[in-house]
């Protein structure tokens, strides 16, 4: 009973959150002083030298507010955009390329962000915990202060640079990789997810190296310190071996830091995607968070939010609900 | 039996060497147990280590020999240089804490069964763990827990339970019930003597606890300042100590109906790092004379089984009243 009650409550909390950032969402633009209509409006205005009649503007005004959601009060405001976002995930058209809808460029952009950086943290993760852990058990040996120098060099290097550098290098002065790659839409078929696959090995790269370092520290870090603990000593003593004591000991551990670490920047790899994307020319959010940056598109940026807000959300439950299982000590009441 | 041969354990430090274990000489028959004692740094911890072949940088094995008096699976006799592989298979630990000397985040179970052991098929090793663990009396579902759902009492029965398990020769207990409450450390130490009894190795029990080494022990080792002071049957160390070391440590212990006070031993051990002359208890020694300061006492005989290390043993001691200590 106790399981079920903690997941109802946690799940509860999850849409508690849900509805706060939404509602955050929904405020924050409209403290702006602008109007994006007056904006739109003054535009096509100075455009057209002010011959629109005033009639003209009035139904104008009407029929773009009825478009964008902006009638009424801010609270009839507030109710309408709810009931679009949580009923049907609609943000309206997007102003940019109007009237495509902003939920399905979303969609469209979103498996390219998802698979690219997702795959990309995982490895990162997985890569970086693997040295970590040796460097760490192994701490007393030369040989494991090696592994951590990787660490050590490659954590600070801001991650512009590193993406830069790993496109010249390897697509100019190593001209393996397109310098300004394409990615085929449309239907997949076997030969475009080959190429879909090549092209994105180099942003893939980028983001691993500029992942990877942290985790090699961070894992060190806590291997160094769960390997003094009296249970990994212990278990010498037993006669284990240094395979069952690295793993079973140390790693399982000194695992529960690092997978609230993975959980968090799953949630927040929209931000890795803004600058991978632009570097590497690659279809995702970020891509589009950028354009509707520059071009004022506010509702493709409310739509991205909103994304980001699900996704941040969603890594904190499923980290909540996963811990248990890692950590017996962790158990609902 | 298990000997020490004039064994020599020192750690490498910045400062040079330094021996915590400065020639230690024992016989320890086969079936016994037997208590070691002595204030902290005094190298009973050292001892133990060494003799359980858990040698580790800084810490080293500069001189003597080990010889354990059992074979492994093998055949070949047990030494200090292949005794690392008999870990938990003919000779096993019980660790200082219980509390933190389970991995917190598997089963019990599991623990009984990641070492090498002897028999390769884990499946079969578990059956006979939960056989061995009614056997003994203890709760068989302990074995599904984590170590944080049982109390001390019944963690440090089940570190007893896998230390004994694969009926080992002989068993290192550091400090075995240090952590724990005067009840349960009775019913932790009934248990040990109950399987020691049942099994019929040997023991080596580390406690500051004179009390306990009284209940449990057949043989005292008192050690004082790296070396070995007294040796002997356990009744006969407490009954008639022939050190001034060990009669002023047992003089310190109160008894029932008794209210004189008690006294200390007045001063502090020496420092290892100096150079060491004569009799190292001479410092706080009431008897200690001109040739105590310049010649050491070898550990001897003095009655059958009994061993002292000192040129005055078994002689009384000045009724000083504590006029040293305050």
């Amino acid at each position: 009973m106790g399981v079920v009650t903690f997941i109802a409550k946690r799940i509860a909390l999850y849409f508690a959150v849900l509805f706060i950032g939404l509602s955050i969402t929904f405020a924050l633009p409209r403290f702006m002083p602008v109007n994006p209509i007056d904006g739109y409006i003054g535009e096509l205005q100075s455009r057209a030298s002010a011959t629109i009649a005033p009639e003209g503007l009035a139904e104008l005004r009407k029929s773009l507010e009825e478009l964008y959601g902006l009638q009424g009060s801010v609270f009839e405001q507030y109710l309408a955009y709810m009931k679009r976002v949580v009923i049907d995930f609609d943000f309206g058209p997007s102003y940019t390329y109007f009237p495509h809808p902003v939920s399905s460029m979303l969609a469209e952009a979103l498996p390219w962000t998802m698979g690219l950086l997702m795959t990309a943290t995982v490895i990162a993760w997985c890569l970086g915990n693997t040295v970590g852990l040796v460097a760490g058990y192994f701490y007393k040996k030369r040989a494991a202060s090696i592994l951590e120098f990787v660490g050590i060099l490659l954590y600070p290097i801001p991650y512009y640079i590193l993406a830069i550098s790993v496109l010249m290098i390897f697509a100019y002065i190593f001209p393996i990789f397109p310098l300004s790659a394409t990615f085929p839409v449309g239907a997949l078929t076997l030969d475009k997810a080959g190429t879909i696959l090549f092209n994105s090995l180099l942003p893939g790269l980028a983001l691993v190296l500029a992942g990877f370092g942290w985790n090699i520290l961070s894992m060190k870090a806590l291997a160094i310190a769960t390997s003094e603990e009296p249970y990994v000593t212990f278990a010498r003593l037993k006669g284990t071996t240094h395979r069952t004591r690295m793993i079973r000991y140390v790693f399982r551990n000194a695992l529960l830091p690092q997978v609230t670490a993975l959980a968090l920047s799953l949630g927040v790899i929209f931000n890795g995607a803004l600058l991978t994307e632009i570097i590497f020319s690659y279809p995702g959010i970020g891509l589009i968070m950028r354009q509707a940056a520059s071009g004022g598109d506010y509702n493709v940026l409310y739509g991205a939010i909103t994304v980001s807000i699900i996704a941040v959300a969603t890594a904190g439950l499923l980290i909540d609900l996963a811990y248990p299982l890692l950590d017996p000590r962790i158990r609902h009441k | 039996m298990i000997e020490l041969n004039d064994i020599v354990v020192s750690y490498r430090t910045e400062r040079g060497s330094i021996n915590a274990v400065d020639g230690v000489n024992l016989e320890i028959p086969d079936g016994c147990i037997v208590g070691i004692a002595g204030e902290s740094g005094c190298g009973k911890s050292t001892l133990m280590r060494a003799i359980y072949g858990d040698i580790l940088s800084p810490m080293s094995l500069s001189s003597g020999t080990i010889e354990y008096g059992f074979n492994d699976r093998n055949g070949e006799p047990v030494t200090s240089e292949n005794v690392r592989n008999e870990w938990f298979r003919t000779l096993s630990y019980i660790p200082q804490s219980s509390m933190n000397s389970m991995n917190p985040v598997i089963r019990i179970r599991e623990q009984f069964i990641d070492f090498p052991g002897t028999d390769p098929n884990k499946k079969r090793v578990l059956e006979q763990v939960r056989e061995y663990i009614g056997k003994l009396g203890l709760p068989v579902e302990a074995l599904d827990s984590f170590p944080h759902q049982l109390s001390g009492g019944m963690r440090q029965r089940m570190m007893i339970a896998l230390a004994t398990f694969f009926q080992p020769n002989l068993i290192i207990a550091d400090e075995p019930t240090t952590a724990l409450d005067v009840v349960v450390q009775k019913e932790i130490l009934l248990l040990l003597m109950e399987l020691q009894e049942q099994m019929g190795n040997t023991i080596l029990i580390v406690s500051h606890d004179m009390g306990v080494h009284y209940q449990v022990t057949h043989k005292m080792l008192i050690m004082y300042a790296a070396k070995a002071a007294e040796y002997g049957d356990s009744d006969s160390v407490f009954d008639e100590p022939l050190h001034p070391y060990t009669k002023m440590l047992i003089g310190s212990l109160p008894t029932i109906g008794e209210d004189r006070a008690r006294h200390g031993i007045p001063g502090s051990p020496p420092s290892l790092w100096g150079d060491l002359q004569g009799c190292r208890f001479a410092e706080r020694c009431p008897l200690a004379t001109g040739l105590c300061r310049s010649q050491e006492p070898p550990l001897v005989e003095h009655k059958p089984g009994h061993f002292a290390a000192c040129h005055f043993a078994g002689a009384d001691l000045p009724d000083t009243g504590g006029a040293g200590w305050q």
